[in-house]
């Protein structure tokens, strides 16, 4: 039988918040640096309003900057310094080589918050393709655990906030949504839940997260 | 000085010549990326910074340590005797073998607990016992003795597996003991006093300086890693808070938190870090406590000076292991000695610790030496004297190139259905050339231990 306490729930839970608000972000800022180039100079500018921060830059190596190490709530400095504290917090739950992953996340991350440089873009690659080795390590635990659970609901959780954010197709929002049914009966099979499609999907979810974890 | 280099070190030689250096750059990399840390508090900012590693193993060889393991055993079953007798019929103090004076003002003594035994009567579970080998007589000599929350095992446990994945011909061409049991070891423990219920790692949290150990072991051991808000105690007995609102009973906590900050009901009403009522369920037998309240006493830098009279009084034996010449100034012979020969001895007070509070006369100023023996004078209690003892440097491989370093020996004793010592240990080194203080909130860095045969 496992037990786990309400702080290494939570920091699991936000672990897959942050890590997969991280990966997403950077693909959508991916996306918005190669149209500002030459198709859209206001790409970045649509991207972040997503995320209700007015974003101001002067050309896609400005967008990069700003994005990732602006003054705003979205920074990915922070968040990735958010993830490893709940990494660090949650750590003899984590498999080690996506723990060390993460940490190596946060170091570049410092680096790039550190330089005066222009950011590179092949740390922003790399940033990608270790949060993919993070995952990966995650997931390949062949036996697994009530506390991986909470870091996939945090993953699917966000899954949906950026969904609804970027008014993504609501058939898969759903089956997320199932996903997310399905996870909260396992964890705790006395919670009655079923959320679908509603006026406040994030609200409801939020709820019922107070009600899986008792502090 | 170094010790004479036998065999084995040789074997280690022959095969460290061979091996790629740039590779050394790797342990600082994987101990970065794993976070094996030891916290700082400096100029009040918290610092996460790696323990300094040396690559060079203290090789020890297997019946050598066999002899320390026998008188550490020895050591710690009196240590354990003297603490159960102490709190329950005191015959040691009533026979005149260790003052009552020096009980009472021993910070560690609590009077409160006179009279309770704790579950299977091991009061010192996990300890620490600091060694070092001396140069003039190839002895090794017990400096300092920690029974309450001796910490650092976790460190050689991390960097052995390093090892082996960076440096595998050590392993495969030499007779290393391997180490990976110590976390058994320590379920053991905790399993022989548990009360009934699940063991737990009680940890003051992510900001302690040895955070990082505490996850470590309690990952390795299986027990669970909670902070004090994430224990409950109801009608004297312990509750581990699981996440759903479930209260699950508590049997054995290897609490990583001094006395003072445990229960704040009990102790330090100002303590966050504690669990209210815990000692309540203590007192009650429903839960065990690792190590048990009240063992300040028995590795008070005074009462020390009595170890080897404890393992006469309690074993009928004669002790395997000795002290450094130690001399209380509070006995008027010793006071005598101690004035006369400061300037050769180092005096400890004995309310610090972690390299804290140590004076080495032969580096004071004479002005220095006369306010010292006036603060010896007027409190004689407060510290002890020990002849300056000239241990071994160990080569160490730092920036490129060979030195020497002074560096002690952190050897683990665990309590359970047996006593057992470690086959490892945490060799510490100093910083500088010379110094004697290897602490790590001194600066020192660490290396690992290979007990070896040929």
């Amino acid at each position: 039988m496992e037990y786990l306490t309400a702080n290494v729930a939570t920091s699991m839970y936000w672990l897959g918040r942050y890590l997969e608000r991280i990966e997403a972000t950077l693909y959508e800022i991916n996306k918005a640096y190669d149209k500002i180039i030459d198709v859209d100079k206001n790409a970045g500018v649509k991207l972040y309003k997503k995320f209700e921060i007015d974003l101001k830059y002067t050309n896609a190596s400005d967008f990069l900057d700003v994005a990732i190490r602006g003054d705003h709530s979205a920074n990915l400095i922070n968040l990735l310094k958010n993830a490893r504290e709940n990494a660090i917090i949650s750590r003899e739950y984590i498999d080690e080589l996506a723990f060390g992953e993460i940490i190596e996340l946060n170091e570049i991350a410092q680096r790039i918050a550190k330089s005066a440089e222009p950011i590179d873009y092949k740390d922003i690659d790399y940033a990608l393709s270790l949060i993919s080795e993070i995952w990966g390590a995650q997931t390949k635990r062949g036996h697994r655990k009530e506390v991986d659970y909470f870091l996939k609901l945090g993953k699917l959780v966000e899954e949906v906030d950026f969904r609804l954010r970027f008014d993504r197709k609501q058939k898969m929002t759903e089956f997320i949504l199932e996903e997310i049914n399905a996870i909260f009966k396992l964890l705790n099979p006395k919670i009655e839940i079923n959320i679908s499609q509603s006026e406040d999907i994030m609200g409801d979810l939020y709820k019922e997260m107070d009600k899986l974890i008792i502090n | 000085m170094l010790e004479k280099p036998t065999r084995l070190h040789d074997k280690f030689w022959e095969i460290f010549a061979k091996q790629d250096r740039n590779k050394i750059d790797e342990f600082k990399t994987y101990m970065d990326k794993f976070a094996v840390n030891f916290n700082l508090y400096k100029d009040g900012n918290f610092i996460e910074q790696s323990l300094p590693f040396d690559v060079i193993p203290r090789i020890i060889e297997k019946k050598e340590f066999d002899k320390i393991e026998k008188g550490l055993i020895q050591r710690v079953t009196a240590l354990n005797l003297f603490l159960e007798d102490l709190y329950t019929d005191a015959k040691i103090v009533k026979d005149g073998i260790v003052p009552q004076e020096f009980i009472d003002s021993a910070s560690g003594y609590l009077k409160e607990f006179v009279g309770f035994s704790p579950s299977k009567k091991v009061r010192a579970h996990i300890n620490g016992i600091d060694l070092v080998k001396d140069s003039k007589n190839d002895e090794w000599v017990i400096l300092e003795d920690n029974l309450r929350v001796p910490s650092g095992a976790s460190y050689p446990l991390s960097i052995r597996d390093t090892y082996r994945k960076i440096y595998p011909d050590f392993f495969e061409n030499l007779k290393i003991e391997p180490i990976k049991d110590y976390p058994k070891i320590i379920t053991d423990a905790m399993n022989h006093v548990n009360t009934g219920g699940i063991n737990v790692v009680l940890t003051p949290g992510r900001f302690n300086s040895a955070y990082y150990e505490h996850s470590y072991l309690a990952q390795k051991s299986g027990a669970y890693l909670v902070r004090a808000h994430e224990l409950v105690v109801i009608d004297k007995k312990v509750y581990f808070k699981n996440y759903d609102g479930q209260k699950i009973l508590v049997g054995s906590i290897y609490r990583r938190l001094d006395d003072d900050f445990i229960d704040p009901k009990f102790f330090n009403p100002e303590s966050l870090i504690g669990v209210p009522g815990l000692i309540e369920a203590y007192l009650a037998g429903n839960v065990a406590l690792m190590n048990a309240v009240g063992n300040g006493v028995a590795d008070d830098k005074g009462i020390y000076y009595f170890v080897p009279k404890m393992i006469k009084y309690y074993l009928n034996e004669e002790p395997i292991l000795q002290n450094a010449p130690t001399y209380l100034p509070y006995f008027e012979k010793d006071m005598d000695y101690v004035m006369n020969n400061m300037e050769k001895l180092v005096i400890k007070d004995v309310a610090e610790a972690g390299g804290y509070g140590v004076l080495f006369g032969h580096s004071m100023s004479a002005l220095q030496i006369e306010d010292l023996k006036m603060m010896v004078k007027a409190n004689p209690r407060r510290f002890i004297a020990q002849e300056l003892i000239e241990f071994y440097d160990e080569k160490c491989y730092l920036n490129g190139n060979l030195e020497d370093r002074k560096a002690d020996f952190r050897a683990y004793v665990v309590v359970g259905e047996d006593v057992k010592v470690w086959n490892c240990g945490l060799t510490r080194y100093a910083l500088e050339e010379g110094n004697y203080l290897v602490n790590s909130s001194q600066g020192g860095g660490f290396k690992d231990t290979w007990v070896m045969e040929l």
